[in-house]
């Protein structure tokens, strides 16, 4: 008895589930929607360029006056110029070696709370944005609504180096220079990784 | 009898699950039209792009100047709409829609005090452009006059709502510009910027 109630249900849930099924969307996603999804995924569905735009947030937060403010402001600039590069094809040498070698230096520069003049930190995050933004251009999807791919790919970069920002604020706390200290460390082993690898393709 | 209550129960829960968004409102119906004006822009992302960020930027400079962009940007937009509907004023080309997201993002960026009449100059001008776009969807059957009174209302609320966010954002208005909020609409205006410049890379591209 019990048994064919569980086939009486089972059999009415099927009927209704096939007639109330709606077409798969499971394949690359296209306009306004899509693009904006693709664009905001990109910078956090891949760890080199997640952890490197951290970084940088962090660094800023850590070398502090003008570059804390000048950094989240004048960054996606620099890196949507790497975009364009990107975008025209205009191809930039070994590209995934240099962003794998930003997740080091800037996990390094955090780890070892390196100091150098505002000018400096500028020109080397500037080279990084640059290789980033390239690497976001040159992947644009095609079928994806091209503006709506960089409204979400911009704020993903900006709202990225707001975390790393948050994350330098520990230092206001007692131990909090350790932690940043602990996950610029982390964040350098995992630039190895990504350098290794890429040489590792590259060989 | 319990069985059948059971039955149903599961029914309507899987019914429930499968629940979708219902297309059937009165846009296409009365007053059409208006909701097509109002609505037109609001899901075009460029519209909505340039529009937040003209309205950021009457924010961010002060209310007595951005007061004047409450008339003057709508009275643009229908004059845009006039002109491409009457005298074949065209759209822009993806290039100059760029350019326009990529100035306002700098002029954000760079916290300059516009004066009241270019700030009106510039907001009459993108009012233009934008009613000159948006006036791809006229169609010989719509009625022109609920069409222009829904673009200039959507216009209206946009910049007097973005106006008053950033307003109240930045509050109080004698704030420097290098206090934290005054560096977080400039940090929006660097993302508006990128955009812009992403567009243009978008335009030129093969």
């Amino acid at each position: 008895m019990t048994c064919r109630k569980i086939m009486h249900s089972t059999a009415t849930i099927a009927l209704f589930t096939a007639l109330s099924a709606s077409p798969s969307l499971a394949h690359e996603q296209s306009g306004v929607g899509g693009g904006l999804a693709s664009g905001l995924l990109h910078p956090l569905t891949g760890l080199d360029h997640l952890v490197a735009m951290v970084a940088v947030g962090i660094w800023g937060a850590q070398l502090g006056g003008a570059a804390i403010w000048v950094l989240p402001i004048v960054f996606p600039l620099v890196m949507a110029f790497g975009a364009v590069l990107g975008i025209l094809h205009i191809g930039l040498p070994v590209p995934e070696l240099v962003i794998a070698l930003s997740g080091l230096i800037l996990g390094l520069a955090v780890a070892l709370r390196v100091r150098v003049p505002f000018a400096a930190a500028a020109g080397i995050i500037a080279i990084f944005a640059i290789f980033h933004g390239h690497a976001h251009g040159a992947e644009l999807p095609g079928s994806a609504n091209p503006l709506a791919y960089g409204c979400g790919f911009v704020v993903a970069t900006g709202l990225l180096h707001a975390c790393g920002i948050t994350i330098g604020a520990l230092a206001r706390w007692p131990g909090g220079e350790r932690i940043i200290q602990g996950v610029g460390a982390a964040i350098a082993a995992l630039g190895g990784y990504f350098l290794v690898a890429s040489l590792g393709v590259a060989a | 009898m319990n069985t059948r209550l059971r039955t149903a129960f599961l029914a309507s829960l899987v019914l429930l699950t499968h629940s979708q968004i219902a297309d059937a409102h009165i846009v296409s119906a009365r007053l059409g039209d208006f909701y097509a004006g109002a609505l037109h822009p609001l899901m075009t992302l460029q519209d909505v792009l340039i529009w937040a960020a003209l309205g950021l930027l009457a924010g961010s400079i002060s209310a007595a100047s951005g007061r004047w962009l409450v008339l003057v940007f709508p009275l643009g937009l229908c004059a845009g709409l006039a002109l491409a509907a009457h005298a074949g004023l065209g759209t822009p080309s993806p290039l100059i829609d760029a350019a326009t997201i990529l100035v306002l993002g700098l002029l954000l960026v760079a916290a300059l005090r516009i004066p009241v009449a270019l700030l009106c100059l510039i907001a009459f001008a993108l009012g233009v452009m934008r009613g000159a776009v948006n006036a791809g969807e006229l169609l010989p059957q719509t009625d022109r006059l609920l069409y222009a009174a829904g673009l200039a209302s959507a216009g209206y609320v946009v910049i007097t709502l973005v106006m008053a966010l950033a307003l109240s954002f930045r509050r109080p208005e004698t704030a420097a510009v290098s206090s934290w909020r005054g560096i977080a609409v400039r940090a929006v205006g660097g993302w508006v910027a990128a955009i812009g410049l992403m567009m243009a890379g978008l335009s030129l591209a093969p």
